[in-house]
């Protein structure tokens, strides 16, 4: 097995689409997904960089790997689906904290998905796009009007800043790394993937300069944000 | 390559072919506890042969195991009884651990940890232990390097406390405390690192820096926690939702989790598989993939331990081994479910357990089996790679492709076979555009091949088959294949070039084989249409090139005709362009000319071959030639009288070669042109005679071609001595100023001789000739040619004459000095060469004075190994 070079994690609630869009863009298909276990990840070959992809499970009993996963990743990925308002709000509460661990200039993009489901969307309409659970499986007819605009995934992108206390002028713009996509149509995928790679490059010849990563790393630079929840909350 | 590697769960039933391992009993409880119904096994340690079995009645066992393997390949297990030994409280026994170095086993039981002899099951004299333990784990990566201690690190009994012992063979030493920030209740080590289950989390504890990191929350409350080292750094960790998570040191995961049962009592590894108890099944997983490999339905398990690599499971009253299937069944089980990275992770993992040889030989056929999986699927690049890791006989492959092989191929497929494909049309199922793909990967692999050590012994199957393919596909390579060293069998190939109409590349078979005549014949065939093969336009002269250097005179001759018919002026190249050194045997002049009568282009240009290039000097060549120059001009001439390119060009070639050539017979040349109108060829053949009057007058009367008459003199004289040159000139001056009505045109030209050739006449005798009216301006430079000349003369007659003198006198000094002295022959005096006296007056005397017999001094030129006389003295 091939050692990766740095890591991309995959976060946000069930069912908002983060196994879709991975498989969609690795396997180039939309296959029917089950609710992801624990988590799973994908080696991806960037030039000459091994890049791993993992994908979080969003059910709250698992909640707790996160911040493991998370653990020295040179970007995040935090998926909500733009036809699920609470999709967007659960990212800050829930997701954010869990990022604590990740590289201290790790990139960070918000991903609306699902946009074929929407009124605007570019999707080809039509199709049942969501099953399961939750306000996102909206069914087969008629189109929605979307329910989170880009706006919202701006804001909530300088609210992170904020948080990690990271300068704009220091970081790529906000315009650059929200996205709206939709696994199912393929609509911006390679963009958001291909985008965060070469992104992540200098971010991964960054950290080589560094030497190895701290092996113990006790005092992570953003304030404890810990929201600890799950089977025993 | 854009590649990744798949890991994510799949549903689990579609994942199960492969039977990693079987259960076998090792330990059955009459042997353990007899009737005593209510005694329980509590834990179990296993080193080597020894087998370790602690119970809740507080006795330890000790057992010898010994494996059988049964024919059928699987194994068996016996554990005879050893010593026993009840350890003196009331209490069960916790943990049992050995520790081989120091011939020790550590025994946990009522919270104190005891040392007692691997044998004989007595407690170290010295009564060594460590107090208030509530579990412990040896560390298997220890930082000490001390081979005759074990690092040990125990939860305590203190709330919150890890300590860490060495233990010695017969004391204990700590080393370090640490507190945590809650209650531990699993630990596992490496190195410094332990990897603890605290009350709601799992952490990475640095316990020589004290700094912790943490794993991920956990409920202890609901599920007993479970902590495995699993390798160097990495752990294994029972997570929420039934899943086996795994951890390095530094606190990431480098592996997607396993996905077990919720309840889920204890976990062992086997590389490449993750093993799992829960009450009623063992699960396999494999690291690899995260897949769910094997299910085994064992009840009322509660102890799953691995010790190194074997792993046993145990129930209250029973011990069992897992014993890992055979490595060849279980990997031929991956390989025929195509899954062949697994497969071979598999085999390659058992290079250590098995004999180097062996090893070799079936990670060399699990490397083939892989490869022709992938090539079935026609991913070719793995394909290849795999082929040529594992030294595939390339024949294998090729017998894949129908016809392929040589029929006198004594190859036949290995066994048990490497593949299931009868040939590639079952493989493709038919699908051409595969099948041409397949075709391509071969040609590819082939010739790559066909120059290594994978080719050595069956070079004549690679290049047949190659060529084969080559045909097939109308492949250019074909072509480079067969003019360079190849080893494809005539009778095969043969056939298979003419069935595909490979004609001329067949000839290049025969010719490759030694079978020249039947190559020209073929290709002969196909410039004459007999047969189709468009491969080269330029057949014809390909032909001829390959006769020019053919080693064979008699197929030269068989097909000069062809080739002379064909174009005169290439097909005589078999002759004139033929090396030297090779046309002296069996390309006879005469014969070749001969041969050529029928055609007279070939013929002029051979004999030009004979007399230009290689200058032959045979009389019959140049008249010959000259003769038909000669015709061919006269031909011509009546047509295109003084007009066209070709009249000219042999007329300058017939003059050029009257000019050069001494070889031809003038006489019977003059008399063919007399008449002709060919005066500047008669002027050359006077010229040739000596008959430069003649000459000279056609040229100058005739032809009134001045220049030609200049050069004339100049041709002729050539090599001559000067008067002749000048006797020449001067005729030609006088023919200038001849009687006859004289005109400007002559009295320019014979000015211009005059001037341009001053040094070539005899000034004085040229006065004579010239008319009186000739003013001096006229001919200045002439005149100051001829004056220079005749001065120069003089001066370089009169040094000469002075150098002639002195010359003179030297020699004259010479000969006066030898004269001077007298020779005085006596008894005494002997011959320098023979040492004998004078018995004659005559004798010889060399120049530096020594004195010889005329016969010795004769013989002194015959015999060079007498000495030198002139060297003795
Ligand atoms: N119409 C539409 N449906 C989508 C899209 N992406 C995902 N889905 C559907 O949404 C459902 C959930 O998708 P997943 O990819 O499994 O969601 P997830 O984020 O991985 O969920 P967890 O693994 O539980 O965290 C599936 O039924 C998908 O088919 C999309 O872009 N458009
Ligand atoms: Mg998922």
């Amino acid at each position: 097995m091939r050692k990766p070079d740095g890591k991309i994690v995959l976060l946000g609630d069930m069912n908002v689409g983060k196994t879709s869009l991975l498989q969609r863009y690795m396997e180039r298909r939309f296959p029917d997904t089950v609710s992801t276990v624990g988590g799973a990840f994908y080696l991806k070959q960037w030039r000459s960089y091994n890049i791993s992809i993992w994908d979080t499970a969003g059910r709250e009993q698992f909640h707790g790997l996160g911040s493991m996963y998370c653990r020295g990743a040179a970007a995040v990925i935090l998926t909500y689906d733009v036809n699920h308002a609470q999709s967007l709000l659960e990212l800050e509460d829930r997701f954010l904290g869990l990022t604590d661990t990740a590289s201290a200039d790790c990139l960070f993009a918000i991903v609306g998905n699902k946009v074929d489901l929407s009124e605007e969307g570019p999707g080809d309409g039509g199709q049942d796009g969501g099953h399961g659970p939750g306000p996102a499986g909206v069914g087969a007819a008629p189109r929605l009007p979307k329910q989170v605009q880009p706006e919202d995934a701006v804001a909530l992108y300088k609210k992170i800043l904020k948080y990690k206390m990271l300068d704009e002028k220091d970081v790529p713009a906000a315009e650059q790394m929200c996205f709206e996509t939709s696994a199912k149509t393929g609509h911006n995928v390679d963009l958001l993937f291909e985008t965060l790679f070469d992104m992540v490059v200098p971010v991964i010849l960054r950290q080589r300069a560094q030497g190895p990563p701290q092996t113990v790393d006790i005092a992570p630079c953003g304030p404890p944000a810990r929201t600890r929840s799950g089977c025993c909350a | 390559m854009d590649g990744f590697i798949r890991s994510r769960s799949r549903p689990a039933a579609a994942m199960m072919s492969t039977k990693a391992f079987t259960l076998v009993p090792a330990v059955e409880r009459e042997q353990l506890m007899g009737d005593r119904e209510r005694v329980s096994l509590e834990c179990v340690e296993c080193c080597g042969r020894n087998l370790y079995l602690g119970t809740s009645d507080c006795f330890v066992y000790h057992f010898l195991l010994e494996e059988k393997t049964l024919p059928t390949g699987t194994a068996t297990f016996t554990a005879t009884r050893q010593l026993h030994r009840h350890l003196g409280f009331k209490k069960a026994v916790n943990e049992l651990r050995a520790a081989s170095a120091l011939s020790r086993l550590l025994v946990l039981c009522d919270g104190c940890i005891s040392l007692v002899h691997m044998l004989s099951l007595e407690p170290v004299p010295s009564g060594a232990r460590i107090k208030g333990a509530a579990a412990f784990a040896l560390n298997e990566n220890p930082v000490s390097g001390d081979p005759f201690c074990v690092e040990v690190c125990i939860i305590s009994v203190k709330r919150r406390t890890i300590q860490v012992f060495l233990v010695y063979e017969d004391r204990v030493q700590i080393v370090r405390e640490v507190s945590t920030p809650e209650q531990p209740l699993a630990v596992a080590v490496d190195g410094h690192f332990l990897c603890l289950a605290l009350s709601t989390q799992y952490i990475i504890l640095n316990y020589s820096t004290g700094a912790s990191q943490d794993l991920f929350p956990y409920c202890s409350e609901e599920k007993r926690p479970i902590v495995k080292r699993i390798g160097r750094q990495e752990f294994l960790l029972a997570g929420p939702g039934g899943l086996g998570m795994f951890a390095t040191v530094a606190g990431i995961s480098q592996r997607a989790p396993v996905h077990w049962s919720e309840n889920v009592i204890g976990a062992a590894v086997c590389f490449p598989y993750v093993i799992a108890l829960d009450d009623e099944f063992i699960t396999v997983h494999s690291m690899l993939d995260q897949q769910q490999k094997q299910t085994l339905p064992f009840k009322e398990g509660h102890i799953l331990q691995d010790f190194e690599g074997r792993v046993i499971v145990a129930t209250n009253k029973g011990v069992y081994i897992l014993v890992p299937r055979p490595l060849e069944e279980q990997v031929q089980g991956l390989l025929a479910s195509h899954r062949v990275e697994e497969a071979l992770v598999l085999a390659k993992g058992a290079r250590r357990n098995i004999p180097k040889e062996k090893f070799q030989v079936m990670y060399r056929r699990v490397l083939q089996q892989a490869g022709f999986i992938q090539f079935a699927q026609l991913q070719f690049l793995e394909a290849k790679e795999l082929f040529r890791s594992g030294q595939l006989d390339v024949r294998e492959l090729i017998s894949l492709y129908p016809f392929l092989l040589p029929t006198s191929s004594s190859f036949t497929r290995s066994h048990p076979p490497l593949h299931e494909y009868a040939d590639l049309n079952q493989l493709t199922q038919g699908d051409q555009e595969k099948v041409t793909r397949c075709k391509r990967f071969l040609m590819s692999y082939l010739n790559e091949v066909r120059s290594t050590e994978m080719a050595n012994g069956y070079k004549e199957d690679v290049d047949t088959a190659l060529l084969k393919l080559y045909a097939e596909a109308d492949h250019d390579s074909l072509l480079d294949l067969l003019v360079t060293e190849n080893f494809c069998l005539l009778t095969d190939s043969a056939a298979w070039l003419e069935k595909h109409k490979k004609y001329f590349a067949l000839g290049l078979l025969y010719h490759y084989n030694k079978q020249d005549a039947a190559a020209v014949q073929l290709w002969v065939n196909i410039v004459n249409g007999d047969v189709q093969d468009a491969t080269r336009s330029d057949l014809y002269e390909y032909v001829v090139d390959f006769l020019t250097y053919s080693l064979d005179p008699d197929l030269v001759w068989t097909y000069a005709d062809w080739v002379l018919q064909k174009s005169q002026e290439v097909g005589v190249q078999v002759f004139t362009k033929r090396p030297l050194d090779d046309q002296q045997g069996s390309f006879n002049p005469d014969d070749i000319i001969t041969c050529l009568k029928k055609y007279p282009r070939a013929l002029v240009k051979y004999l030009e071959h004979l007399v230009m290039d290689r200058r032959l000097q045979r009389e019959e060549y140049h008249t010959h030639l000259a003769m038909l120059y000669l015709d061919e001009v006269l031909q011509q001439k009546p047509g295109a009288n003084a007009t066209g390119a070709a009249v000219t060009e042999t007329r300058a070639k017939l003059r050029h070669l009257l000019q050069k050539s001494d070889s031809y017979r003038v006489h019977f040349l003059l008399d063919r042109i007399r008449g002709a109108g060919l005066p500047m060829e008669s002027a050359i053949l006077h010229g040739k005679l000596e008959q430069h009057e003649d000459a000279l007058r056609i040229l100058v009367h005739e032809l009134a071609d001045f220049p030609a008459a200049e050069d004339y003199c100049l041709w002729r004289s050539e090599g001559r001595d000067p008067p002749y040159r000048q006797r020449l000139f001067h005729l030609l001056l006088a023919l200038y100023l001849g009687p006859g009505p004289s005109s400007t045109e002559l009295t320019v030209a014979a000015v211009d001789l005059l001037n341009r050739h001053a040094a070539e006449f005899d000034a004085a005798q040229v006065l004579q000739l010239l008319p009186g009216s000739w003013s001096v301006q006229l001919l200045c430079p002439f005149l100051t040619g001829a004056v220079r000349d005749s001065i120069h003369a003089r001066r370089t007659t009169q040094v000469a004459v002075g150098l002639a003198k002195s010359e003179n006198l030297i020699y004259k000094y010479d000969k006066m000095k030898l004269k001077g002295s007298s020779v005085r022959l006596s008894d005494k005096k002997l011959c320098q060469l023979c040492q004998t006296p004078f018995s004659e007056p005559a004798f010889v005397r060399f120049p530096n004075g020594g004195l010889v017999h005329t016969h010795c001094a004769a013989s002194r030129h015959t015999n060079p190994r007498s000495p030198s006389p002139g060297a003795r003295t």
